[in-house]
């Protein structure tokens, strides 16, 4: 009796979930979605039966948006998928390649760590159109098109990894609240930035929250303010010839913008806490500090993201807001942007596979996630108007507005400097160690 | 095939398969090859007894090979590869020890091999010896024990709450710092933050001047036994004074320092300390295994030893380090030696709490951050080497002592 009760709940249980996975988000054919591109690409394929298995970094909410965006895939293929996902996926991933059980289609943040993967022959390329599709199709698309492209196994270059889903990385963070009470404007230069943060000290207030606190990757944050500084102090050509070790990491460019974090980071009446505070604070907590009464900080750069991460109930436009992290107006660089995103893949060969990659073409594979919640895309086919809302709108525009952008180099970087190094020298620096010091260690920790 | 299905194929397969390995090559032995039949049944029979156990032991053998001494050698192989597979000799290690990080994880972890084994078997035979005539003592004992359930990451964890650190205007939610933050360098701060660790380390202190000096003594008269027993004594003492140096340091500083009253400290970044920090997780998980297993030899201390040194008046400290350390020595030794085995190789922790940065890196920490960040598979394979010939001996010894206890 108990056993046939297990059983039947068992199997209840699992025809709950099967349904609640066939359950599209949004019903096919209404709204201003692009179901054209959907209904083409379910014409086009039809491979009922088969399976997939994907494997990404999205985790928790993340995975029930991406879920939601796999049910059309499913839907109009007919293609099974199994989407997982771990804390330290990176590790995971290559632990499971080097083991020969990779996923179907992987998806990293890591365009270094793609690249290391396809030299040793674990990436499969992808058609040659696909980079022109992408240089037509993505806003600065021959830039996109790059992202992907690395030397294969025999040293030839060739696009391999899709670029899907931005974040746009160069936002500071604000209460208007605040602002307003306070009397404070939004910057529009790095001047006005600076002359700010020195108001808001004279004022008796604290500007900036800054956490760098990550568990094992404690450290990344800081990377994020010094990608940023690169691109705002040195021309972007600069700033790929960092990133390639092509100019050393302690050339006296890369020192000078280090420093320029440690403008914001080692003064102790810049940041919440003071500068002792900055590496032990949780990057997740750090945000908070805009919200608690009386306010810790006014400020806090940090990436799209982050609302995540924001108090329960904070309403976005009216309780939070941000601006672009400007740009110095002396210097004449124009309006660099720095962003990351994710890139897919394909390990394991099958018509499957091929078929979503197909599929994150269609603009449907993108305003599908657009239209709820997190998500950014330099595809220029999507109807705009379905961004979720008005923040993730104004990231698009600060996105069509840039003059450059550029991916955040620590994930350009090979990863024992861009996932190692890096970090460590970054916490070294917060801690009292001096720029041309930490520099010089992260140059020598850099492969040869 | 569905997964359910598939498990149960390999179950039948795996139990099947042994059964009938065993069933078929004893059948084998004892029809075929030597018959307990025939003009030399006596001489077959004794053949096959002498082949029998290597027959049963074969499969374990075989897959202990494959599981133990393959891997050994797969890895010494790539720590002669550079990451293109290309041969460089013992290019990987001379890099690797000039490296730096290299260099602070082997300090550090021979800080923790110092540190850890000591303190937890110290605090294990002191939890034995206190628990085992009160009444409440099982209740105290499963207490301490308790931390054994905990695995590292959960315990890092808990002691990450413990350490945590948050802007002084904020309560803390860190216990040492709300603790912390009690003191105001009053009467109640020169007592408990200078005199009593003053008083505590200057008796570890001496503890170890002493012990040092009880090394050394026979030496000075002119024994000491042979050459390798005269050797371990001046390493030793060596180790003992290096303490004794390092205690002194502590000791003049508890006098000096300028203590930071009413700043949250941020304990997991304060260098060298930290790695103390570290160390307090394990200790505290390990207590409760060295005084399990040393509250079982302590009971085993014979009776009438203790009955006459009592008769003879001796004092209850004397009982315990002249009568029962001596006759637990040997369990002592192995407890010890099975603390040092996992400190060797000490990771969790140390990647939950701070990955090895602000200098807390160590060996085996290193080793994950080559293979898996840095992708250097020659760099960590030859890391995984070193740690495998500072374990071995300790191993070795470890075995030595048990089957010794055991006999």
């Amino acid at each position: 009796m108990k056993t046939k009760l297990l059983v039947s709940a068992a199997a209840l249980a699992l025809v709950a979930g099967g349904a609640t996975a066939q359950d599209l988000k949004f019903p096919v054919g209404e709204g201003a979605f692009n179901w054209d591109s959907y209904t083409a690409f379910d014409e086009a394929f039809n491979l009922d039966g088969q399976s997939l298995t994907i494997f990404g970094p999205w985790r928790g909410e993340d995975q029930v948006l991406v879920e939601s965006l796999l049910a059309y895939y499913t839907a109009a293929s007919g293609v099974t998928v199994s989407y997982s996902s771990s804390e330290g996926y990176e590790q995971q991933l290559i632990i499971d390649a080097e083991a020969g059980s990779p996923p179907d289609v992987a998806v990293l943040p890591q365009p270094g760590l793609i690249a290391d993967l396809a030299k040793r022959g674990f990436v499969t390329p992808l058609p040659a159109e696909t980079a022109t599709w992408l240089s037509e199709n993505y806003g600065a698309g021959p830039s996109w098109a790059a992202l992907g492209t690395y030397p294969g196994p025999d040293g030839t270059p060739a696009l391999f990894a899709f670029p899907y889903k931005a974040d746009v990385k160069s936002l500071v963070w604000y209460s208007p609240d605040n602002f307003e009470d306070a009397g404070y404007a939004v910057p529009t230069t790095m001047e006005e930035l600076k002359a700010l943060t020195d108001q808001i000290v004279a004022d008796g207030g604290t500007p900036w929250c800054i956490g760098l606190g990550s568990g094992g990757a404690t450290g990344w944050p800081a990377t994020d303010w010094v990608e940023d500084l690169m691109l705002r102090t040195q021309p972007p050509e600069v700033y790929d010839r960092w990133v390639s070790n092509e100019l050393p990491f302690n050339s006296p460019e890369v020192v000078a913008a280090i420093e320029e974090f440690g403008y914001f980071a080692k003064n102790d009446s810049y940041v919440a806490g003071g500068a002792a505070a900055v590496s032990s604070t949780d990057f997740r907590d750090s945000p908070k500090g805009l919200f608690s009464s009386p306010p810790q900080c006014y400020m806090h750069r940090q990436a799209s993201f982050i609302p995540s991460f924001f108090p329960e109930g904070t309403e976005l436009g009216t309780d939070a807001d941000f601006f672009y992290f400007p740009a110095y107006a002396e210097k004449d660089l124009g309006q660099p942007v720095l962003g990351a995103g994710t890139l897919a893949f394909i390990m394991k060969d099958s018509p499957a596979a091929q078929s979503f990659m197909e599929f994150l073409k269609t603009p449907i594979a993108h305003e599908v996630w657009m239209a709820q919640t997190g998500f950014v895309t330099p595809h220029t086919g999507v109807n705009l108007e379905l961004y979720g809302s008005a923040a993730l709108k104004k990231q698009g525009e600060i996105l069509a507005n840039a003059t450059t952008f550029r991916f955040d180099g620590s994930d350009l970087m090979p990863g024992a400097v861009g996932a190692g190094s890096f970090w460590t020298a970054m916490v070294d620096y917060v801690g009292g160690k001096s720029a041309q010091e930490v520099a010089d260690a992260i140059q020598a920790s850099w492969p040869k | 095939m569905h997964p359910a299905l598939q498990a149960l194929f390999v179950i039948v397969i795996g139990v099947g398969g042994c059964v009938f390995y065993f069933y078929a090559s004893n059948l084998f032995l004892d029809k075929v090859l030597y018959p307990a039949r025939g003009p030399n049944a006596g001489r077959n029979t004794n053949r096959a007894n002498m082949i029998r156990p290597w027959l049963f032991l074969f499969p374990a053998m075989a897959l202990l090979c494959l599981y133990l001494a393959y891997p050994v050698f797969a890895t010494a192989w790539l720590s002669i590869l550079d990451r293109e597979g290309n041969f460089v000799g013992l290019g990987n290690y001379t890099r690797m020890f000039a490296e730096p990080k290299f260099v602070e994880s082997l300090q550090n972890n021979i800080l923790w091999l110092i540190v850890v084994p000591a303190a937890a078997t110290a605090f294990g035979l002191l939890a034995a010896q206190l628990t085992d005539r009160i009444k409440w003592g099982n209740f105290a004992k499963s207490l301490i024990f308790m931390p054994m359930a905990i695995s590292f990451v959960g315990a890092s964890v808990i002691f990450k709450l413990i350490y945590d650190s948050r802007d002084a205007n904020l309560s803390q939610i860190g216990l040492i710092n709300a603790v912390w933050l009690k003191f105001d360098g009053g009467v109640g701060s020169f007592l408990m933050l200078r005199l009593v660790p003053f008083v505590l380390i200057g008796c570890l202190f001496l503890a170890i001047v002493w012990a040092g000096w009880a090394l050394l003594r026979p030496l000075l008269q002119g024994q000491g036994g042979a050459a390798l027993v005269k050797a371990g004594r001046v390493l030793g003492a060596l180790v003992a004074a290096f303490l004794a140096y390092e205690l002194a340091i502590w000791l003049f500083g508890i006098v000096t320092n300028e203590l930071p009253y009413g700043q949250p400290q941020v304990w997991l970044q304060k260098r060298y300390w930290n790695n103390f920090f570290l160390m307090a997780v394990l200790v505290w998980i390990q207590t409760g295994f060295a005084m399990v297993i040393l509250s079982a030899a302590l009971r085993g201390v014979p009776e009438d030893t203790i009955e006459a040194a009592t008769i003879d008046g001796a004092n209850p400290f004397q009982i315990f380090f002249k009568i029962k350390v001596p006759q637990v020595m040997g369990t002592i030794v192995v407890v010890w030696t099975t603390i040092t085995i996992t400190v060797l190789k000490v990771f969790d922790i140390v990647l939950a709490m701070t990955n090895g940065q602000w200098e807390t890196q160590v060996l085996a920490n290193y080793m994950y951050d080559k293979l898996f960040r840095s992708l250097d598979w020659g760099m960590g394979s030859a890391s995984a080497m070193i740690i495998m010939l500072l374990v071995t001996p300790i191993l070795i010894w470890n075995v030595v002592n048990a089957r010794k206890e055991m006999r």
